[in-house]
């Protein structure tokens, strides 16, 4: 634009007054437009060019001022309370894993291992609380496809004879993330998009089954149909509501049964044992039964009384994984119900006001990514609880930020940095102009009392 | 009924509300309407609107959106939200109560208001 060039000076000084790097493009772009109005309107009514700039340069006032007073309404807003709850989670986390490293073989070992990656897990939450979220949606492809590969060659290097599982899930947790990305990227390329928004879910769909992880695959699963929901119901992808909704449920519901159909008998046998325990209760239902057994006899506070079942050795002889998988378990019937129920009230009031500061937000890219940030926690959190209640449908991956086991701690860490850093910034975060291009691109267009035919499309 | 002692700093944030009630609008519109519609009387200077506009959206009481025009010119139009609304109707609840009150001391009975 020529005129940008006038108020080239005028606009440098406000943007010096602006501290916050990142607020001055979207600032800088409203007052040079008004400037821009302000010097037409006085070239409409006879005055020439140069009078007309220094007029509205002088309409507007002292840069100084103005630009002090921008500084004062934008600056970063961190949430605190959250920040604040993230942080007693992690020492929450690390204090428990003393408490238990002290009563299961190895487990001091373990608790300084945690100790180390807690210290890298600060870092990678600093990195992704001060990056800018917007390139989660700006690099959407290239991370997705980063993300394949890196958990393709996790899967494929995993040792799983001496971690018992596949360390891929780890890097599984992200998918639903890049996924809102990916979405953002999508809408309003109608059904298309919807399209290839569902081709996006194959790969980390199939990678949860190939590790035979059916948390992970539910995990994905869920977020993002529940992401494809909320976009289409807001009607970000630009179809009808009720076709787009039909066609998502439908296509879910056949994947999901050719899934079930497809399932061996060992799966089934599983599945028999998880709603019905007794059926094999020193095989399949082992765990099950003593963590009903365990919680059976717990108590409100304290040590929970003996099980008679199995000897008379502590519970830390007879529950594996105590420090990570059965974690809640363990302190539920160590040390009563009530910090069982403590630790369910921190993770909500996270999860609460996660929730309402997601539903502030003004674009639709920090809408969704905190949507998907939100429902990782959440669901790793549900599968955790409901499976050391002794539900094992899903089985545990990881209590966020509590549980043992560095990977699990690293990629949540990184997700909540994101979570903080949408709602630090977020409000200054305005999605790309794509529909009022496409308005713009109509044949016949009215504007300011004049008729516009355009005799050729323009797109 | 008590007054706001920010009142008469307020009554900008009123008037722009008020103006947003009925439409959406950028910021150089509302500049041009409270002028025409005060009788040239309200000349608010762009300076002071755009700090403001920006703070209402921070308080939730305004929504913002972009929108290109005919000359390729991308325009940030504001609109009204229901917190803003809410406001709006307490501040002109609260700017009628304190006109009275000060049509009553400066002009004695004569000047009440016929209620």
């Amino acid at each position: 634009m020529p005129q940008s060039n006038r108020f080239a000076d005028y606009l440098e000084i406000i943007r010096q007054q602006i501290r916050w790097k990142r607020v001055q493009p979207y600032v800088l772009q409203e007052i040079e437009n008004h400037l821009t109005d302000q010097k037409d309107a006085f070239e409409r009514n006879g005055i020439d060019e140069e009078t007309a700039i220094i007029k509205a340069k002088a309409e507007m006032g002292d840069p100084v001022v103005v630009g002090e007073q921008l500084d004062r309404t934008h600056r970063p807003k961190p949430d605190w309370p959250l920040l604040a709850m993230t942080a007693i989670l992690i020492f929450l986390g690390l204090s428990i894993q003393f408490i238990i490293g002290t009563d299961i073989y190895n487990g001091m070992e373990m608790f300084y291992k945690q100790v180390i990656w807690a210290g890298l897990a600060a870092i990678v939450f600093l990195v992704a609380y001060f990056l800018d979220f917007t390139i989660l949606g700006k690099y959407s492809l290239i991370i997705y496809l980063l993300l394949v590969a890196i958990t393709l060659s996790d899967y494929w290097f995993s040792d799983v004879r001496t971690t018992g599982y596949n360390t891929a899930i780890y890097p599984l947790l992200l998918f639903p993330t890049i996924f809102a990305g990916l979405v953002y990227r999508m809408r309003n390329k109608e059904y298309g998009g919807l399209v290839l928004c569902g081709a996006a879910v194959i790969v980390p769909a199939l990678l949860g089954l190939l590790i035979h992880n059916s948390t992970v695959l539910f995990l994905i699963g869920t977020s993002c149909l529940i992401i494809l929901t909320v976009a289409i119901a807001k009607g970000w992808f630009n179809v009808r509501k009720l076709y787009a909704l039909i066609i998502l449920y439908l296509s879910s519901a056949v994947t999901f049964s050719i899934m079930l159909f497809m399932m061996n008998d060992y799966a089934w046998n599983r599945l028999h044992v998880v709603l019905n325990p007794s059926l094999d209760p020193t095989g399949a239902g082992y765990i099950t039964t003593l963590i009903q057994r365990l919680l059976l006899h717990s108590r409100l506070f304290g040590e929970g009384l003996p099980v008679s079942d199995y000897g008379q050795y502590p519970i830390s002889k007879i529950l594996p994984e105590a420090n990570t998988d059965f974690l809640l378990t363990y302190l539920t019937y160590k040390f009563g119900w009530i910090l069982f129920i403590g630790i369910i009230l921190i993770f909500l009031a996270f999860i609460v006001r996660s929730v309402i500061i997601s539903k502030r937000q003004k674009s639709v890219l920090g809408q969704l990514v905190s949507l998907a940030i939100i429902l990782t926690l959440v669901l790793q959190f549900l599968t955790f609880v409901t499976s050391n209640l002794g539900f094992m449908l899903f089985g545990p991956v990881s209590l966020p930020l509590i549980s043992y086991g560095g990977r699990g701690l690293l990629i949540n860490m990184c997700l909540i940095g994101f979570l903080l850093s949408i709602f630090r910034t977020g409000s200054l975060v305005s999605d790309d102009t794509e529909v009022a291009g496409i308005k713009s691109s109509r044949l016949i267009q009215y504007e300011n009392g004049k008729i516009i035919i355009k005799l050729k499309a323009t797109q | 009924m008590s007054i706001n002692k920010s009142l008469l700093t307020g009554s900008t944030t009123m008037l722009i509300l008020k103006l947003l009630e009925e439409t959406d609008m950028y910021g150089y519109e509302m500049i041009e309407e409270l002028s025409k519609k005060s009788q040239n009387i309200f000349k608010l200077k762009a300076g002071t609107l755009y700090p403001l506009l920006h703070g209402l959206e921070h308080k939730d009481m305004l929504t913002s959106y972009e929108k290109s025009t005919g000359n390729q010119r991308i325009r940030k139009y504001y609109s009204i939200t229901k917190t803003g609304r809410k406001y709006l109707n307490e501040k002109t609840k609260e700017w009628k109560v304190y006109t009275v009150a000060i049509n009553n001391v400066l002009g004695g009975v004569d000047f009440a208001p016929v209620q």
